[in-house]
């Protein structure tokens, strides 16, 4: 599904935030990504994403090679890439639905298509009642479900988290990760940044540890360490 | 269809948030238009006022429509043999009636009262020496020929007006090009502040895998929308120039030649038409421009 073969990404100013990184991603893999502040969580990311581009290696997607892809390809490499921060990144003036629904909206899903999936995502994610409210009007675990369920409501291949749990309190911290471990069940690759220890122990997933941009260990069923 | 619903959504939400800075576009590319069109039209009016004397030609030797092969010949004998003689075009009678319908197009009634049988055919002469003097002195040495009409030169007025048009058409159209690019930078920059308005939603469509066209389109529709209402509120500016101002020069009595100053309708349509094309084009490349500047998509 995914493979990194000696991936290297240096920033303008000598920032090496990746070094040769070779990682191979199984499809529905449930994959944690950790690593202190800087070791280059989100650069790996954003590299899968094509929101960067590596400097050298390769760096394959379902398939297609990602450093060589023409840009007008790249939406649809998103289309299946699911992505969600910890910021949560919903638009303040649209409800909890249209949320979700400009997400397809956007990729010119017909109206019909859209009338059946949001509300059917919405209950996914435990909001069927709130879909008229406004991002402000709900909790911090609230906001971070609506952008799972927008990420989601596409049925990407892989779903991708930056940090999801990092503004959240543990206990809401574990409805989040039910749900990702719910969406990894339906067959989908999880990958998730974090430096959130608990949940990392608790999941016990395959764990692949970053430090100055190399990986420095990667297990099948690890722990934060 | 939905497609288009959202586009157009998106267009008139976005001129709307930014009211103030479209309507400078817009106006902009509406008075920068116009002077455009006010260039374009003068510059034809001149052109058919003085439509005999163009490219050195300095005067003008009609025939009688009836005169003979043989007056014809002697005429054309002098004009290859003379050293004073640069060059000519002859007109004939179909040709002159060619002419005659375009200059009064809007006039039928007019074009149906001739026929290309009454047409005289005329030189057009261009001497080697153009000073009045020697001009005067060759149109008289024309004018006692058997078979000659009348001799009709290009005296200090035609010149002059020749020389005004040029003028002012000329001063139009470089205060127009200024403006026009003046009103690229005011789309580009109503359509750089409709997308800083917009960066959230632009980064979620990222996000989400929108085209890069998808995310495009509203913007560049939105600037080719300025531009070409700028091209139409400048259009009825045209119709002014053509019923006002040219008129007063075809109604004043001061220089006879100004009576030709007019163009027909049929060109103030097709001015129009320019200008619309110009305007779609204007907004077009200024939203370009900040699309792919600013979009990053
Ligand atoms: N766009 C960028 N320009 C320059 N340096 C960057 C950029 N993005 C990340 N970096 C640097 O790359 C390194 C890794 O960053 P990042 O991937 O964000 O780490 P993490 O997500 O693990 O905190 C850091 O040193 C960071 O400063
Ligand atoms: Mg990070």
């Amino acid at each position: 599904m995914i493979r990194l073969e000696g991936v290297s990404k240096v920033f303008k100013g000598d920032v090496t935030a990746l070094r040769e990184v070779s990682v191979e991603i199984q499809r529905g893999e449930f994959v944690f990504l950790v690593g202190p502040s800087g070791s280059g969580k989100s650069t790996f990311l954003r590299l899968l994403n094509r929101e960067e581009v590596p400097d050298s290696g390769r760096l394959m997607v379902a398939g297609k090679d990602i450093g060589e892809m023409r840009s007008w390809k790249v939406p649809y490499l998103r289309r299946e890439i699911g992505y969600v921060f910890q910021d949560y990144k919903l638009l303040s003036k649209k409800t909890v639905y249209e949320n979700v629904a400009f997400g397809l909206e956007v990729i010119g899903r017909p109206r019909s298509v859209i009338r059946k999936q949001v509300p059917a995502i919405l209950d996914l994610v435990g909001l069927g009642t709130k879909a008229e409210r406004f991002p402000d009007e709900l909790s911090g675990g609230e906001q971070q479900r609506v952008s799972i369920a927008r990420a989601f409501v596409n049925r990407p291949l892989i779903l991708m988290a930056d940090e999801p749990t990092g503004n959240l309190d543990p206990s809401t911290s574990v409805g989040i990760m039910r749900l990702l471990d719910r969406i990894n069940r339906t067959g989908t690759t999880v990958i998730m940044a974090t430096h959130d220890r608990g949940i990392v122990d608790t999941m016990r997933r395959r764990v692949i540890e970053l430090d100055r941009g190399v990986v420095v260990r990667d297990e099948s069923r690890g722990v934060y360490e | 269809m939905y497609r288009l619903w959202y586009y157009l959504r998106e267009t008139v939400l976005s001129i709307w948030r930014n009211l103030s800075l479209t309507l400078a576009a817009i106006l902009t590319v509406a008075v920068s238009l116009a002077l455009v069109g006010s260039s374009m039209m003068i510059r034809e009016g001149a052109e058919r006022a003085t439509a005999q004397f163009q490219q050195g030609v300095e005067f003008v030797v009609f025939m009688n429509p009836d005169a003979d092969t043989d007056q014809d010949a002697a005429i054309r004998h002098v004009l290859d043999s003379s050293p004073a003689i640069e060059g000519y075009t002859y007109i004939d009678k179909a040709a002159a009636y060619d002419e005659f319908e375009t200059l009064f197009a809007d006039k039928p009634e007019l074009i149906e009262s001739v026929t290309p049988d009454v047409m005289p055919p005329s030189y057009r002469i261009v001497p080697v020496d153009r000073s009045a003097g020697n001009v005067n002195e060759l149109a008289n040495q024309f004018a006692a020929q058997p078979g000659v009409r009348e001799v009709a030169t290009a005296t200090e007025a035609i010149r002059q007006i020749d020389d005004f048009s040029t003028l002012v058409s000329q001063a139009l159209l470089v205060a127009a090009v200024v403006l026009v690019a003046v009103s690229a930078l005011l789309i580009l920059n109503t359509v750089f502040t409709a997308i800083g308005a917009r960066r959230q939603e632009i980064e979620v469509m990222k996000l989400v895998g929108a085209s890069n066209w998808f995310i495009r389109i509203p913007f560049m529709l939105e600037g080719t929308i300025h531009g070409l209402i700028g091209a139409a509120m400048a259009i009825p500016v045209l119709f002014v120039v053509d019923n006002e101002v040219m008129a007063f020069f075809q109604e004043s009595d001061a220089v006879p030649l100004f009576r030709g100053f007019a163009v027909p309708e049929g060109f103030v349509w097709d001015t129009s038409i320019w200008l619309l094309i110009l305007g779609g084009a204007v907004g077009m490349i200024g939203s370009a421009v900040a699309v792919t500047r600013y979009l990053d998509v």
